[in-house]
């Protein structure tokens, strides 16, 4: 008796380690099936688990559309402001892709003139709609005087004519005081490529004579030493020859998108003081 | 003029220079491009007194040809004429009327695009000039109309310029 009062403890600790691991083994067979223990266990349980499910997920939407979302607006506000600034950047980077696009024709362009060329800005319009003039950031302190050929990437723009130290005014092709010596690419017909208002041109002193069909290529000639020879003025898109007169008429679309131009290239060659 | 008005008056002429050169020809097609120094010039013709009116006006033109087409003085001419026509018959006139204000903006409009296309004709060679500027005339005249009305609609229009 002594002896199991003595040893009590150990001998029950014994026993139980090894009835939960005959408990063990005897289950390890049948590890998918439940036993009495467990279906037992479950089924008083389970009426309880319910609710308490419920309460715990009620606790949870509370916790997590209330009490976690105190800092929501000003997290909100933050975001706003950051996708704000992200389209922005998306922006200036469009606009600079479009930028350099831009400038590697212009300069693609530039590789073509033999003669130095200053590249510039349009910087404004003419107040009126009856004449069509630009302004460019280049004035004579970068070396432009009046009388210089304008071109850009697709084609001739005009020439300057009012320069000042910081500025200049561009006569356009369109306007009706412009007059280009120019050439039908295909045919070698010559002519004075003369403005008519808006988006419109025509190419005046060809005789009736001379090929000129729609579609056809008008470049400078070069005579009158303001541009070079061979830049592309514009495309034929009608042609007039009447029964009588000497002349044809002769429309012409310019070349370059003049309502929209950005950056130009002025040919420094000539020009008057 | 005292010197704040003239101070407000220099900076007015130089806001609608910087407007009609820069910002309105990106958003507007160039027939609907509103001449805002003329609108200014009659509003000089039909409140200011002659003496300073006057070479106001012809100074206004000038600016408007600085900054279009080639002919410095065209524009100036034109303004001062008109400015001497209004000024003629406006002590006569309720001058402080918004509709007047209006209707005389509209009439120089006309009248400065006669005057323009007649001074053209006879002294440059600019053939087929006319017909852009008669195209442009109704757009013209409607624009600067409603630009006319607008100025009408401000607080403050029908109060006299300060004199010194």
């Amino acid at each position: 008796m002594d002896f199991l009062k003595k040893y009590m403890y150990p001998l029950l600790t014994g026993i139980g380690i090894l009835a939960a691991l005959l408990v063990f083994s005897l289950n390890v067979p049948r590890n998918r099936e439940a036993n009495i223990i467990e279906r037992s266990v479950l089924s008083v349980l389970s009426p309880l688990l319910r609710p308490v499910s419920r309460i715990s997920g009620f606790i949870e939407d509370v916790w997590d559309g209330y009490i976690r979302l105190v800092d929501t607006h000003r997290e909100n506000l933050r975001l706003r402001e950051d996708i704000r600034s992200l389209n922005l950047r998306i922006l200036e980077e469009n606009e600079a892709l479009l930028a350099n696009q831009r400038l590697e024709r212009l300069l693609d362009m530039k590789k073509g003139v033999k003669e130095p060329t200053i590249a510039a800005t349009v910087i404004g319009e003419d107040v009126t709609s009856w004449f069509r003039t630009l302004v460019i950031n280049r004035g004579s302190s970068s070396g432009i005087r009046e009388g210089m050929a304008v071109i850009s990437a697709d084609g001739v723009i005009g020439q300057t004519v009012k320069v000042s130290s910081s500025a200049s005014r561009v006569l356009l092709l369109t306007d009706h005081a412009s007059g280009i010596s120019a050439t039908i690419q295909r045919s070698r017909a010559r002519g004075v490529v003369k403005g008519k208002g808006e988006m419109l041109c025509t190419l005046e002193f060809t005789t009736r004579e001379e090929d000129v069909k729609v579609g056809d290529t008008v470049i400078t000639s070069g005579i009158g030493g303001v541009f070079p020879k061979g830049f592309p003025i514009g495309e034929v898109t009608m042609v007039k020859r009447g029964e009588y007169g000497i002349f044809q008429t002769v429309s012409i679309r310019p070349a370059a998108n003049l309502p929209h131009l950005e950056e130009v290239l002025v040919v420094q060659r000539g020009g008057y003081e | 003029m005292s010197r704040r008005t003239a101070l407000l008056f220099i900076c007015l002429v130089i806001a609608s220079i910087v407007i009609q050169v820069s910002l309105i020809p990106v958003f507007v097609r160039p027939p609907f491009k509103p001449d805002l120094l003329l609108v200014i010039m009659v509003y000089l013709a039909l409140r200011e007194s002659f003496e300073v009116g006057a070479p106001l006006a012809w100074l206004l033109g000038m600016l408007d040809d600085v900054c279009s087409g080639l002919y410095l003085g065209l524009n100036a001419a034109t303004f001062l004429i008109s400015f001497l026509v209004i000024k003629s018959f406006s002590d006569r006139l309720y001058a402080d009327s918004a509709i007047l204000f209006v209707l005389t903006v509209a009439g120089v409009t006309l009248a400065g695009l006669t005057l323009n296309l007649l001074l053209m004709v006879m002294f440059t060679s600019t053939p087929g000039i006319a017909y852009s500027m008669l195209s442009d005339v109704f757009p013209r005249l409607l624009v600067n109309a409603f630009i006319a009305s607008i100025v009408a609609a401000f607080p403050g229009f029908d109060c006299q310029l300060e004199s010194s």
